[in-house]
């Protein structure tokens, strides 16, 4: 999705729907959206848009339902009840959105028994990337891979924790994605990372308008990288914040039961 | 303490979330087992005159006596390559306050209490009621049963100290060849005999009151190898990891050409070259190729037209049906990658099928070595071939989506039954029950030509049909995704 405020021509091909200034267009649409496990409900969701280029922030305590609805936004299990469509298109059985999304839940994602030059090299050509464009955009992970990564001789499985979720968040952004669905990012890597994570995220954020979700457990850094924040308890959205310097107060209140 | 550490033991394999489960194919282990156990038992019994009839002039002990070096060593060398390593967790006992030697002794003297071990007794106790006793007396029976067990405890031992000591498995199987092919030339050319050997041996041993408890000294040797060697490496990382190669990063540039579904196939190839239980299982894939030279030149079975096809099948689909029965479950450690990713099912599935059919191909262009043998060989593979391109590649690929269990593809070892359900067996039905039988029945009529037809055109529709076929095995996978995602975060 291009942003409207700056490109407006390239809308032009299809009539727009006539937008309020300086909103966004909807990324992701979740209608009607329940999970039930064994009679017990774990997502209730009636209605819930995500805008292209929003950093969504989600949070909750365990078992709120955050990775479930994650899961069902990439299509890895079925909902009860109800659809996701991003950008329109339904998301379940279908393929079309798989060239748009970017993302890394756990180490499902990642193919251990692979070197990470290899991984890379695999993801790169699923997206159809040169070796020019992979080689390019290792070279704006370096930092963020502090030289453990590439060339370390290592298989994945053989990576520790926090070195396999770096490689996992790197392959999600590989495929230059307009939505980036991330699950725990910030927790196993060492506080240095964390900073260069988030600033990378805002970074792209910014430059590549992209539209992420993050979850996390770590209040500070999600209200550091996301401007909208929606709490999740039991599978009910019990908060929806836009980011102001109280959120992380509001949110710190909300938790401290 | 020991009394603990066994009793975790037995609550590890109880309590693994597969074992209940998995009660079919336990079932079908144990079913196997008796089988065995049977058959042991019958050879036990049969064996002394089996042994006179091939050989009259001498007594059934006596040759029994010569052979049981050459069968220690075999059964060494089974063990050395089959007998998975005990691992008990150590690292969770080695942090708590318990004494190192007893960790150590357990270790090692666990094998000794797995009945599976005393499945040779089987055989050397009913021998020991007809062969020996008869001739030498009952005492010498019972101390040629106390002889073997000897044997066992020292087998036990000893194979577990070589696997660990001399962890390359290829090297030591080759070693282990070269010094029984040795011993066998020495004896065939008369050299030098061990059957010789073994026989005053034992028959010394047997024969001769109280010296044959000496027979235990190798098992306390063995035993002491073993708490040396603990002693001197007594933390996992030392002998259980293999020793940590840099890893090679890889490049099928020849497959490269053929796009996404290339990729998928290279990187299916990294999977069975990366894991153990793949890399031993291609290992046996290759030996299972030359099962032939032990049934085409055979009269017995080459007058069978069901049995034929059956090897026929078998042998020109290897590589498909060994490896068949893991696709799309092998994935399941990075499944949620592949779902997640640019990959569409469409050609998902077709890489998958196009991997099964080269599997299919290089099996039969392998076997066709076999084609000497005669026009009735040559029939036969072709008709399995094309059976096994046109029928039983779809079969794998439609029933590949009703198996949800994660094959856990690090553990290796020759039984391993993980992530293998009763719907593996099911699959069998139409794999290889359904052509035996057509060829059986219109074997009573002394027509099983046609059945080959029947089943070569049934091969060849297939093949014709695959567009239609893949969508319709892509909508079944469609159907069953989210059963397999959810079954593949499963660990077991």
């Amino acid at each position: 999705m291009q942003d409207y405020v700056q490109q407006p021509d390239s809308l032009s091909a299809m009539p727009p729907p006539p937008p309020v200034q300086g909103e966004a267009t909807t990324s992701i649409m979740a209608t009607n959206l329940t999970k039930i496990y064994n009679g017990v409900t774990v997502l209730n969701i009636p209605s819930l848009s995500i805008h292209s280029a929003e950093g969504f922030g989600l949070v909750g305590n365990n078992g709120a339902g955050k990775t479930t609805f994650f899961r069902l936004i990439l299509d890895l299990i079925e909902a009860t009840t109800g659809v996701i469509e991003i950008d329109g298109q339904k998301v379940a059985r279908h393929d079309e959105w798989k060239s748009k999304v970017g993302s890394f839940l756990d180490e499902g994602f990642l193919i251990d028994f692979l070197t990470p030059e290899e991984y890379f090299a695999f993801t790169a050509r699923i997206y159809k990337k040169s070796e020019g464009d992979l080689a390019t955009f290792l070279e704006t992970m370096s930092d963020f891979f502090n030289g453990e990564i590439i060339g370390s001789g290592k298989l994945i499985r053989d990576l520790s924790k926090g070195n396999q979720k770096k490689t996992g968040i790197a392959a999600a952004l590989l495929g230059d994605p307009q939505i980036l669905i991330l699950d725990e990012p910030f927790t196993a890597l060492d506080p240095t990372s964390q900073i260069r994570l988030k600033r990378m995220l805002n970074d792209f954020k910014t430059t590549r308008n992209m539209t992420m979700l993050i979850s996390s457990h770590d209040l500070n850094h999600v209200t550091e990288v996301c401007d909208r924040i929606v709490v999740l308890e039991k599978g009910v959205v019990v908060r929806d914040i836009h980011t102001s310097e109280n959120t992380l107060k509001e949110l710190e209140s909300y938790f401290a039961v | 303490m020991y009394k603990i550490l066994f009793q975790h033991y037995l609550l590890k394999g109880f309590r693994s979330p597969g074992y209940y489960k998995n009660l079919i194919v336990n079932i079908f282990v144990g079913i196997m087992m008796l089988y065995f156990l049977a058959l042991f038992l019958l050879i036990g019994f049969m064996l002394p005159k089996m042994l006179r009839e091939i050989a009259p002039e001498s007594n059934p002990s006596e040759i029994f006596h010569g052979i049981m070096l050459y069968g220690w060593f075999g059964i060494l060398m089974i063990r050395y390559l089959m007998q998975p390593l005990n691992r008990l967790n150590i690292e969770h006992y080695q942090a708590l306050p318990i004494k190192r030697s007893i960790i150590t002794n357990y270790l090692i003297l666990k094998p000794l209490l797995n009945p599976a071990n005393y499945l040779m007794l089987c055989l050397t106790i009913p021998f020991a009621i007809k062969g020996i006793t008869p001739e030498l007396g009952a005492f010498a029976g019972f101390r040629f049963v106390g002889i073997t067990i000897f044997i066992i405890w020292f087998n036990s031992m000893l194979a577990p100290f070589l696997k660990r000591k001399y962890h390359n498995l290829l090297i030591g199987s080759i070693a282990l060849l070269i010094i029984g092919g040795g011993l066998a030339a020495l004896e065939y050319f008369k050299i030098f005999s061990v059957f010789e050997l073994s026989q005053h041996l034992f028959r010394f041993l047997v024969t001769t009151p109280f010296v044959w408890i000496l027979a235990v000294t190798p098992c306390i040797v063995a035993f002491l190898l073993n708490k040396l060697f603990f002693s001197q490496n007594f933390y996992p990382e030392k002998f259980e990891r293999k020793r940590k190669n840099k890893a090679v990063t890889q490049r099928f540039t020849f497959m490269e050409r053929f796009g996404t579904i290339g990729e998928l196939i290279s990187l299916n190839i990294k999977l069975v070259l990366r894991h153990k239980r793949t890399k031993s299982t291609l290992y046996t894939a290759l030996f299972v190729l030359a099962y032939g030279l032990i049934f085409y030149p055979n009269p017995v079975y080459n007058n069978q037209p069901a049995w034929l096809l059956f090897i026929a099948i078998f042998l020109s689909g290897t590589g498909m049906l060994i490896f068949g029965q893991w696709i799309i479950n092998w994935d399941g450690a990075h499944f949620d990658y592949l779902m997640t990713r640019n990959i569409d099912t469409r050609t998902y599935i077709r890489s998958n099928y196009t991997l099964l059919m080269a599997l299919c191909v290089a099996s039969f262009i392998l076997t066709s070595p076999y084609f000497f043998f005669g026009q009735k060989i040559i029939i036969n593979h072709m008709v399995a071939f094309l059976y096994n391109a046109g029928v039983n590649s779809y079969v794998y690929l439609f029933s590949a989506s009703f198996n949800t269990k994660r094959l856990e593809l690090t553990r290796g070892s020759s039984m391993n039954m993980q992530g293998v359900s009763y719907k593996n067996f099911i699959v069998m039905i139409p794999l290889l029950g359904i052509p035996i039988i057509l060829v059986a029945f219109f074997g009573i009529f002394k027509a099983s030509n046609i059945a080959l037809i029947i089943l070569g055109a049934l091969g060849f529709v297939g093949i014709l049909c695959r567009e239609p076929l893949l969508r319709m095995t892509e909508r079944q996978f469609l159907r069953r995704k989210y059963a397999l995602c959810a079954g593949f975060r499963k660990h077991e």
